[in-house]
């Protein structure tokens, strides 16, 4: 405490030097006031008594030195000269300074995009009151695949059973609902929740309150920040006014904060209601008794003290007990949890190996960078020794050399840690570009915050030093005499291969394996494009509707969808129009698998197929080939159920045989196959071809209405986005009140489906462009320093007669012996690296003849170029002023 | 500057703090003059290095300093203990008293 206050009163003393000088001057004066008064009073003459009190009083210089450090911090005042010459040599040298800014700052600005993304998905935790006691819950059945929802009673067993919980909430995911407010009525989603949601994950609201005990069937909402802003103007007299819900009145009580989307973090909801309500804004809900059917998320507030050993123990042995009392539904059922707010279970793998790749990638870029300014500071070590020798000369140590040149490279990586950060901001921006493939509401936003900002500064600083150590070290070495001497000081003899040599070619060789990637994944984007999707893209133009969120009943909504079918056929230029509830390659839709009618063995052909509704001449519509059989013409509600399925789905169910006129049996209905149609994709782009049911919109809206709305497709030969204020038009022609969305033409909903391949190719061509404009730059350095090194060696040359193409190949040479050492360490190394992405490739493999045979020819072009221009250089030296250069 | 210093700076510390504690408030030429006489002239004191030493404990907050005019009427900087600085006496005093008792308990069973 006492060294702590100390240290304070020195670190202030700093600010007022010239006062602790007079203090003591004033008191030493005094002093000697006093002493030579005593030496007067004992009997001695005044010069007499002076004399003796200065020699009394002993060296008055160095007591003073000792006071001013004392009173000062004299490790701080030379750190604050040594910044100051620091900052005035690197303003000097504003070309090197700008370089090695610029290569540290798009290094650090890779590795704080990459972070930035890391961030967001797997370290923050979620926007609740303690993260780390939260968690998620969620059931395996047998023989199912990880993770799946509660059944309500199952739920209700387990919260009234398990003691590690303090308090345990439930809540289904996704309800769609139209809200309306001011504006165009909008098509939202919101969440059903336990009463007591908001207590357990502790959310404290913006305004008003969650829910209370009693108001499980209550008419209440609580709306998102954003919903409050956007359709009710921040009214602060919100809470307490009603508000209509697909139709339905919701007394607002509060307003969740705008951090707050939903406790996973990715699904962006925007209204939370009781759950007991829940049941009049989703149809086909299930019994609040159905232990076979899984809907709701669960999420627990650990009781302080428990561990999660404990917790596992805890709900193995419920699990175990429900296994046994109840054999029919939760035969070997358990419950595996994970912190509330971390990327689910099924997704973590791929994300987590893909996020890993892109920090290597940034790591390599980062490295290739700093390559590069350790040896832009070597060279400058060169240039800078007759100083460095003439300070030395002049009593520098070198330790307070090395420590000055550190400072400089540490600055350097400061301004490039700066310049990183807001390349980054701009970055994680321009990520927001890209549109995510998901029929539900996904929020995928990554921002830098100040995590971001620790990460970037504190990188750079272990960049400053690691890149700085080396050459201040051998700068601080130079060989006196020949500096003196106005030689190369730093030259040792006998060494082959210097410093630089070695690091241009650990940068080249990096830039190997990052090209490598790059080219990859390139390549991947192209293949991509070619994948055939099974249907047209051109001249769609698609608007979806939910017309149930209005309080319509199937046959209306029915009815309605075909109205609106009319309604836009007689528009000007349409030739197509039909309905589905999904459009294709929207990520996922129901599925559901499907055996061949009469056949109940085991064996039986067995396929799980996607299911989409259409209505006649959608296929047509679509340009999707017609292989065998007919389409759907004017199936009605009540009659025998039809499919047309696609290719794969034929294949899998009845071989080589025909199918047409054949029943199949799936979810709980019997289809008649009355055509084939061709394969298309389904949710994703890499998939192979997924067997596909299509089934009669009209028959199947009735028993089996679509969560996700229904979508309007019309086709015309004209530009279909000028189609888009029209048809919306006639929505609202039939119901002013219904709420449109994901309106887009099909080429805008197919650029989305490349979301993955754009990503990947975006960003992996980006870093490893940057590594090789980077590792280019480095290498025409280091053979322009050479040459400007062997100035007189090659006038030499010159002189005894060798001609300009003799310099030009000696300096090439020089050049790809490099390149080549950095190919053949980088390419294996790429070789071994590139299996990883194997996932993340569309139709090309890993190892990608092309890629790997185009690297090492590319490496070496580039590589020549850089040679090139300082081997010309070379050549063009005229011997008699080479020589006359001393 | 090595160990050596340090437990001379160590001592003269505590030759300050008590010289001040039977003194009361004293001026810097004051506090020189009678550690010299307390030690019996033994001690070569040289009067420069005590201002360091006193900056130092007045930074530690054992002594505050005013200035003020000697009996003679000399402006002279006047120090003072605290409370910190009376304790500090004490504590300091019965380490030093442990160490000597130890040491001449050695020096005097060795013989």
């Amino acid at each position: 405490m006492r060294r702590l206050r100390a240290l304070w009163i020195r670190l202030a003393g700093l600010l007022r030097r010239r006062q602790a000088n007079e203090d003591f001057s004033a008191e030493i004066e005094a002093h000697l006031a006093l002493d030579i008064d005593d030496g007067v009073r004992s009997g001695l003459c005044e010069r007499e008594a002076r004399r003796q009190a200065l020699i009394k009083l002993g060296g008055v210089e160095q007591a003073r030195q000792a006071y001013r450090e004392r009173s000062g911090l004299p490790w701080a005042e030379s750190l604050a000269r040594d910044l100051r010459y620091s900052v005035r040599t690197l303003a000097k040298r504003k070309g090197v300074t700008a370089i090695a800014v610029l290569s540290i700052g798009l290094g650090i600005g890779a590795n704080a995009t990459i972070f930035a993304i890391v961030n967001r998905f797997v370290l923050r935790p979620a926007p609740v009151g303690d993260p780390s006691t939260l968690l998620s819950l969620s059931t395996i059945t047998k023989g199912d695949r990880c993770c799946n929802h509660f059944p309500l009673p199952v739920y209700e067993d387990v919260r009234d059973q398990a003691r590690s919980f303090s308090s345990m909430a439930a809540y289904y995911e996704l309800i769609p609902a139209s809200i309306g407010g001011r504006g165009e009525p909008e098509r939202v989603w919101g969440q059903g929740v336990t009463t007591n949601f908001f207590d357990v994950i502790e959310l404290p609201m913006a305004l008003g309150r969650g829910f209370a005990s009693g108001e499980v069937t209550a008419p209440l909402i609580v709306l998102s920040e954003k919903v409050w802003k956007s359709h009710f103007g921040a009214d602060p007299q919100i809470v307490g006014r009603p508000i209509l819900i697909s139709g339905r009145t919701f007394t607002v009580v509060g307003i969740a904060p705008a951090a707050f989307h939903s406790v996973d973090q990715i699904l962006d909801t925007r209204f939370w209601v009781p759950l007991g309500v829940t049941r009049q804004l989703v149809a086909n809900l299930p019994a609040d008794d159905a232990r076979d059917y899984h809907w709701l998320s669960v999420v627990g507030r650990v009781r302080p003290g428990v561990t999660r050993k404990e917790v596992q123990a805890e709900l193995q042995t419920i699990a175990d007990r429900l296994s046994r009392s109840y054999p029919a539904t939760d035969k070997d059922i358990t419950f595996p949890f994970d912190q509330a707010g971390s990327l689910p279970k099924r997704e973590k793998g791929p994300v987590l190996i893909f996020l890993s790749a892109l920090s290597t990638v940034a790591l390599l870029v980062l490295a290739i960078a700093g390559a590069n300014v350790a040896n832009l500071l070597y060279a400058q070590a060169v240039t800078r020794q007759r100083e460095i020798a003439v300070r030395l000369a002049l009593g520098a140590t070198r330790a307070r050399l090395r420590k000055q040149l550190l400072l400089e490279s540490l600055l350097l990586a400061l301004g490039g840690g700066l310049l990183g950060v807001s390349l980054s901001i701009g970055a994680t921006r321009g990520l927001a570009a890209f549109r995510v493939p998901a029929p539900i509401p996904i929020d995928l936003a990554v921002s830098a915050d100040w995590h971001v900002l620790l990460f970037s500064f504190v990188l750079s600083v272990i960049c400053g030093f690691a890149l700085g150590i080396g050459p201040a070290w051998a700068a601080s070495r130079p060989m006196l005499i020949n500096a003196l001497k106005g030689e190369d000081a730093l030259a040792r003899s006998g060494r082959r291969w210097t410093m630089r040599d070695i690091l241009v070619v650990g940068q080249m060789a990096m830039s190997v394996v990052l090209l490598s990637v790059t080219i990859l994944f390139l390549r991947s984007l192209q293949t991509a494009a070619q994948i055939d999707i099974g249907f047209r893209s051109q001249g769609l133009l698609m608007l979806s509707v939910d017309p149930r969120l209005n309080g319509y009943s199937a046959e209306q909504t029915s009815r309605f969808l075909a109205q609106l079918r009319q309604r836009a056929a007689a528009l000007p230029g349409v030739d197509a129009t039909v309905c589905t509830d999904v459009p294709l390659l929207s990520g996922g839709n129901r599925s559901d698998g499907f055996t061949v009618a009469g056949h109940t063995e085991k064996s039986a052909a067995f396929t799980y197929a996607d299911l989409y509704m259409v209505t006649p001449g959608y296929f047509e519509a679509l340009g999707t080939s017609l292989l065998a059989g007919r389409g759907f013409r004017g199936e009605v509600a009540g009659g025998p159920r039809t499919a047309v399925v696609n290719k794969a789905f034929a294949e899998r169910l009845f071989g080589n045989g025909n199918p047409i006129g054949q029943h199949v049996n799936g979810g709980h209905w019997t289809y008649e196959i009355i055509g084939v149609v061709g394969n298309a994709k389904s949710r994703t782009l890499g998939e192979d071809a997924r067997p596909i049911l299509y089934r009669s919109l009209d028959q199947s809206i009735v028993d089996d209405p679509s969560e996700m709305g229904y979508t309007l497709v019309v086709h015309t030969a004209r530009n279909p986005a000028l189609l888009a204020e029209p048809l919306r038009r006639q929505v609202f022609a039939l119901d002013p009140a219904m709420a449109v969305y994901n309106e887009e033409t099909m080429d805008e909903h197919i650029r989305a489906a490349y979301f993955l391949p754009r990503v990947a190719a975006t960003l992996f061509g980006v870093f490893g462009g940057i590594g090789l404009v980077l590792a280019a730059v480095g290498l025409y350095g280091v053979m322009s320093y050479g040459v400007s090194r062997r100035t007189r060696e090659i006038g030499i040359r010159m002189a005894m007669g060798a001609p300009q193409g003799t310099v030009e190949r000696l300096v090439v040479r020089q050049g790809m012996i490099l390149a080549s050492i950095a190919v053949a360490l980088g390419w294996p190394a790429a070789w071994m690296l590139s299996r990883v992405s194997s996932s993340f490739l569309y139709g090309i493999q890993p190892h990608d003849p092309v890629t790997f045979a185009a690297v090492p020819l590319l490496l070496t072009a580039i590589a020549l170029a850089a040679c090139w221009i300082p081997a010309r250089r070379a050549a063009s030296i005229n011997p008699t002023e080479a020589l006359r250069a001393e | 500057m090595g160990e050596k210093t340090d437990v001379w700076q160590g001592t003269l510390a505590l030759m300050v703090l008590r010289t001040l504690e039977t003194m009361g408030p004293q001026h810097g030429y004051g506090l020189a003059r009678r550690i010299e006489q307390t030690s019996g002239d033994l001690l070569q004191l040289n009067y420069g290095t005590l201002y360091p030493a006193l900056l130092k404990l007045e930074q530690e907050g054992y002594i505050r300093s005013n200035w003020g005019t000697s009996e003679n009427n000399r402006k002279a900087k006047f120090y003072e203990l605290t409370k910190a600085g009376q304790r500090q006496v004490r504590k300091a005093a019965a380490e030093w008293e442990q160490t000597t008792q130890i040491l001449s308990k050695f020096l005097t069973e060795g013989a």
